[in-house]
């Protein structure tokens, strides 16, 4: 749509706003062909737009305030109009409450922790220390490419009670590990970290794109304030990569607030509800066919990824 | 301005959708239409899922030899995409004319009016197991028919039970509370039991203890499972994880090799296992286990599940669709089509050939299915599974009071609704 004035733009003359208001029909008539020049330029772009995205927006949109149900499926429209009812229904279900704590806890214990690791990993590459760096760059970006079916089965593999790794490795130093995805305290810790260690590669790629593009003159003028390597790190670095950041934060958040592969593929949303996210809840109402309600769990979701974008903007964004 | 007037389209176009809304009263039953005399003609379209899919299409080259003017095409459609399929073809209209339905989606493809009634001229209901037939019937009307069936029975190991003094297997609940504990006390196995900790379908193993002591649970429009009889059933439940017979969290997997191995004495389930414990268990494993009835209380009523077939109103080639499935519903077919691919056959005269009657595990199973029953095909009966499933999971891992169970099943059932 933004392509319209842009097409039409370089055909209008400069100063034909004034000499309009004197012109008559036949200046008229031209501006509307030039307007429809511009739209027609724009259709393709247009036209699936308006199919693809906005109206399916707004049908679902419309949905969530409707009682629509699979059952409805030959005539959508012999529905109730129900307002907000869906909404406040969604606000005395427990299930969905139990859902947004443990979307809240993993994004609120994995953004940061995603963010860190992925930040020690790039500042270690991007130092003279570490030797193989294309190595380990293929090594901790691999997770990220890897299709989570795979990574699933491995990770249930490891923290298997019985036969894992992990705790195998734990009953040599003498203490017996817990059935990590079978207990409701453990299950989420682990769905965690196994997120952490599959996305923090993505991160650390950026965050090493942004370390690269901070000029090495400033490191060097804080050495010779005489700045620990600590203190040129956060008088330094974290100030220059606080776009990075940011874009890491809002990226990350946005995904881990969507939070389904993982306990679809680990854990099914169990034990005893302890890793139902709150994605993973509007699949099974949409599974059990209950589209309104799912559709208005999908917009108190989308709510609260605006909020938690913005609240990201505020927190890290350019301060003038 | 430009936005103002995306905006403005928006509002008017979900204006007009809500101003188009509004439910009709509807329900009721439904009339069947009669089949057209003669033989089947034309081009059959038919989704079937799983292994039923992948071997259909040649065994229905019978039928196409019987009817050298029809056609079968079959369309084989994995399981995890069959709801959504089916859901889209009737949203779209563009339905096949005959498919396979899961017996617990029924009430809801039912309801959205997309499945023709079934011509009584063609299918009798007394030829089919009662339990089965149910599955099929949604307001007092049937849609569709029964195409194979599966039950659960309790798998025992001979020896261990023999151990614990059971040799003949258990009959009633006490036997198998008292052989689960002879099997763990006496005869040194870990486990004397399975049972599903909760978890998805762990109602199909719940629901045979409550039926067997008189619960009704849930009709098409009524919902009751705050009862004493499905308190009693859930507290027996509970009895073999609180009195350390039955484990609460048994790896995926696990439960095969340690009935095979003698850890775990005996578990409940359907027809698929004897082949996956036989094959685990290598050679003469067969003489090592036995499959008995549903312990019984009131009575030994067990789980019926499987698959119908229906023929959508929306269907190309309607009367010879309803002709392949009663094709498919003639006993010496049924009994062809369980050598084919192992489905037990849901009409009941075609457990009388040998292949089935002969052999003593399957002839229990079909003992079985004279009692065993289905939950009633209502749309939202999924999602009150699920709510089912979660608040067992609680009465196994947490030992939750039984009747709190089951008066929170009912409250979130009630929440739910019957769909009508």
């Amino acid at each position: 749509m933004t392509s319209a004035p842009a097409a039409a733009a370089p055909a209008r003359p400069v100063g034909a706003e004034r000499s309009d208001r004197s012109a008559g029909p036949v200046r008229r008539r031209q501006r509307l062909r030039r307007a429809l020049t511009g739209w027609a330029f724009s259709a393709p772009f247009t036209v699936l737009f308006l199919v693809f995205m906005a109206v399916p927006v707004v049908v679902s949109l419309a949905m969530s305030f409707t009682d629509l149900r699979s059952t409805d499926l030959r005539n959508p429209f012999a529905v109730n109009v129900v307002g907000f009812d869906n909404y406040a229904r969604l606000f005395r279900d427990e299930l969905f409450l139990r859902a947004s704590v443990n979307t809240l806890v993993f994004v609120a214990v994995g953004v940061p922790l995603t963010i860190v690791v992925a930040l020690a990993a790039a500042s270690a590459l991007n130092s003279a220390l570490v030797r193989f760096r294309a190595l380990f760059r293929v090594g901790f970006y691999l997770p990220v490419v890897t299709s989570i079916v795979a990574v699933a089965v491995v990770w249930r593999f490891l923290l298997d009670p019985e036969v894992g790794l992990l705790n195998n490795v734990l009953r040599v130093v003498g203490v017996e590990g817990p059935n990590w995805l079978g207990s409701t305290t453990t299950a989420l810790p682990s769905l965690i970290v196994m997120a952490v260690w599959r996305n923090f590669g993505f991160l650390m790629v950026i965050f090493l794109a942004g370390l690269q593009a901070i000029p090495g003159d400033l490191y060097e003028a804080a050495r010779l304030d005489g700045a620990t390597r600590w203190q040129q790190f956060r008088t330094v670095t974290l100030p220059l990569l606080r776009p990075t950041l940011l874009f890491g934060g809002v990226v990350t958040g946005i995904g881990y607030l969507q939070l389904f592969e993982e306990p679809f593929v680990m854990t099914q949303g169990g034990p005893l509800s302890s890793t139902l996210s709150v994605s993973y809840h509007i699949y099974n109402q949409f599974g059990f066919g209950n589209y309104g309600y799912a559709a208005a769990a999908s917009y108190v979701l989308f709510v609260a990824i605006v909020a938690l974008s913005v609240l990201q903007f505020r927190l890290l964004g350019e301060r003038s | 301005m430009r936005r103002t007037i995306r905006t403005g389209a928006a509002a008017l176009a979900a204006v007009l959708a809500l101003a188009a809304c509004g439910r009709d009263a509807g329900g009721g039953q439904e009339e069947a239409t009669a089949v057209a005399e003669g033989k089947a003609t034309g081009e059959i379209t038919v989704w079937a899922m799983g292994t039923e899919g992948e071997k259909l299409a040649d065994f229905a080259k019978e039928f196409t030899a019987e009817n050298p003017e029809a056609t079968v095409n079959v369309t084989a459609v994995p399981w995890d995409a069959a709801h959504q399929k089916i859901a889209s073809a009737i949203a779209a209209k563009q339905t096949p004319d005959v498919s396979m339905i899961g017996t617990t989606w029924q009430g809801e493809f039912a309801k959205t009016g997309a499945l023709d009634p079934t011509p009584p001229d063609l299918f009798k209901k007394d030829d089919f197991f009662p339990g089965a037939w149910d599955t099929t019937v949604v307001d007092g009307t049937a849609y569709g028919v029964p195409w194979y069936v599966e039950t659960r029975l309790v798998y025992y190991r001979k020896d261990l039970a023999a151990q614990a003094g059971f040799p003949e297997g258990p009959k009633s609940w006490d036997d198998l509370k008292a052989m689960a504990k002879g099997m763990k006390e006496k005869a040194g196995a870990t486990w004397g039991m399975n049972l599903q900790p909760g978890k998805t379908g762990s109602w199909q193993s719940v629901l045979p203890f409550a039926w067997s002591n008189g619960a009704e649970v849930a009709t098409e429009d009524t919902l009751s499972f705050g009862t004493p009889e499905l308190t009693e059933a859930l507290a027996y439940y509970q009895s073999f994880f609180t009195e350390g017979l039955a484990p609460t969290a048994l790896p995926d997997g696990a439960l095969e090799p340690g009935f095979v191995k003698g850890e775990i004495g005996a578990f409940i389930s359907g027809p698929w296992h004897m082949g996956i414990v036989e094959e685990q268990g290598g050679p003469g494993f067969k003489d090592k286990y036995a499959v008995a009835r549903m312990p019984a209380k009131k009575s030994s009523t067990s789980f019926i599940g499987g698959s119908n077939l229906a023929v959508f109103k929306d269907a190309k080639n309607r009367d010879a669709g309803w002709k392949f499935v009663q094709w498919l519903s003639k006993p010496e077919v049924q009994v062809k089509w369980y050598q084919a691919v192992k489905d037990l056959p849901a009409v009941q005269a075609a457990w009388e050939d040998p292949t089935l009657s002969g052999d003593t595990f399957l002839a229990t199973f079909g003992d079985q299915l004279a009692d065993a029953k289905a939950p009633p095909a209502i749309p939202t009966w999924e999602q009150i599974a699920a709510a089912f499933d979660v608040e067992v999971e609680k009465l196994c891992k947490q030992n939750t009071d039984p009747a709190a169970t089951a008066k929170a099943i009912q409250d979130q059932a009630t929440a739910i609704g019957t769909g009508a």
